[in-house]
């Protein structure tokens, strides 16, 4: 990607951050397809005091944390470790993951959706198969840790189910 | 030509929607193996979502197996189904030194498109995975209309083209036999073999080639295939090892 390019995404993330504060959101998620291999996909995120973040006790959240911007592919989650959450669920191998079935379909499950055991969370690619990844028991999907087409680690986690 | 695979099942349909679908809704009746071959499908596919189409005379099936073995080690069938769909066009007639392999499933033909290897785990939330679909599209008689080619995709190419000619119900029972003979050699030798052989038959082994994953493309020299299935790229910046890209030469 060329500087001028990257300048322009620093630009718009400045932009995403800024439109954040002031209508007093907690998190923007901006996807932007811009050729088939060329995109940008952005989630603006800030902690708001005493917001009632589940796994969040440890990292006492400072008033207003700094927004945490993360272009392209790097992920920038909150600072717990979430694959230590007891609902998280963990890919079981290196792949990519997809949210949803076929590209423009509706996406497996969304955060807050009751899920059933068994039921498909969201497919990691490997060697080009298509895993499908069943929820590991019955429950809520409180959140969901992966951007759709984001490579993930063996152990990385992907969702949690409480 | 060898025989059809002992306790494994064979069903024939005149069409269907897509081998694939039809094997996913009889997979939960399966008391074993099942191989379900269409001779038209009326909604074919290919991986995420892509359309596969299929021309009359063309082959599509899909098998249906319960995979044994750790769930990271489902995909290595990437590779035994490749392996197996060269042996299968080997003994129709294809000359073998027409063939060589794509990182990890493509069989090329004369370095053009010939098939498509599909693979799809169910899981069902205790085990992992419950059964494994792998699926084979191949261009017996025609090749597919060049509107529906995606840019920088691999030319096609098909059998009858290069002189063979070759029923589906025929190139099944080729098929069978071949990927029942390379499971076994990965559930008693483990990957090692079928690496071995996998690598003896890659193209461009040895050359620059370029991986294009998620967000980037690496470029690097085709160095082989890793223990666990990783395409290995020698790159400025040392070697890489890939588990999820699409190859390009």
């Amino acid at each position: 990607m060329a500087d001028k390019t990257r300048d322009e995404d620093v630009a718009f993330i400045k932009a995403l951050a800024e439109l954040l504060r002031e209508n007093d959101l907690t998190e923007l998620h901006v996807k932007r397809e811009y050729a088939e291999s060329d995109w940008l996909n952005v989630r603006v995120a800030r902690q708001i005091m005493a917001a009632p973040v589940a796994m969040q006790a440890a990292a006492a959240a400072p008033a207003a944390a700094p927004v945490s911007a993360a272009p392209a592919a790097a992920t920038a989650e909150t600072p717990e470790d979430p694959a230590q959450a007891p609902g998280a669920v963990t890919s079981p191998m290196v792949g990519t993951v997809y949210l949803q079935p076929e590209p423009n379909s509706a996406a497996f499950v969304s955060v807050g959706d009751k899920v059933k055991e068994g039921q498909t969370l969201l497919i990691v690619e490997a060697m080009k198969t298509m895993n499908q990844i069943p929820a590991p028991r019955s429950g809520t999907v409180k959140r969901i840790l992966v951007e759709d087409g984001a490579p993930v680690e063996f152990g990385a986690p992907l969702m949690i189910i409480e | 030509m060898d025989d059809w695979p002992a306790g494994v099942g064979r069903r024939v349909l005149p069409e269907t929607d897509s081998t694939m679908a039809e094997a996913a809704r009889a997979a939960p009746t399966l008391a074993g193996p099942e191989w379900v071959l269409a001779l038209n499908q009326t909604a074919g596919r290919g991986r995420r979502g892509r359309a596969w189409s299929m021309p009359a005379g063309n082959f599509a099936a899909s098998l249906t197996m319960r995979p044994t073995g750790p769930v990271d080690q489902i995909a290595l069938r990437s590779f035994t189904a490749a392996l197996a769909l060269r042996d299968a066009l080997i003994a129709v007639g294809c000359a073998e030194s027409a063939l060589s392999l794509k990182w990890p499933n493509d069989v090329l033909l004369y370095g053009g498109k010939l098939a498509g290897i599909l693979l799809e785990s169910l899981g069902d939330g205790r085990s992992g995975a419950s059964h494994l679909i792998i699926g084979f599209g191949v261009n017996l008689a025609e090749v597919p209309d060049a509107a529906a080619l995606e840019p920088r995709a691999v030319a096609p190419v098909s059998l009858r083209e290069v002189g063979v000619n070759v029923t589906p119900e025929a190139f099944l029972d080729a098929l069978a036999p071949a990927f029942a003979r390379h499971e076994a050699s990965l559930a008693t030798y483990g990957f090692g073999p079928t690496r071995t052989a996998w690598i003896a038959h890659a193209a461009r082994l040895g050359e620059v080639i370029t991986a294009r994953l998620p967000g980037e493309e690496v470029t690097g020299t085709f160095t082989g295939v890793d223990g666990t299935g990783n395409l290995v790229l020698e790159t400025s910046k040392g070697p890489r090892r890939i588990a999820a890209a699409d190859i390009y030469f």
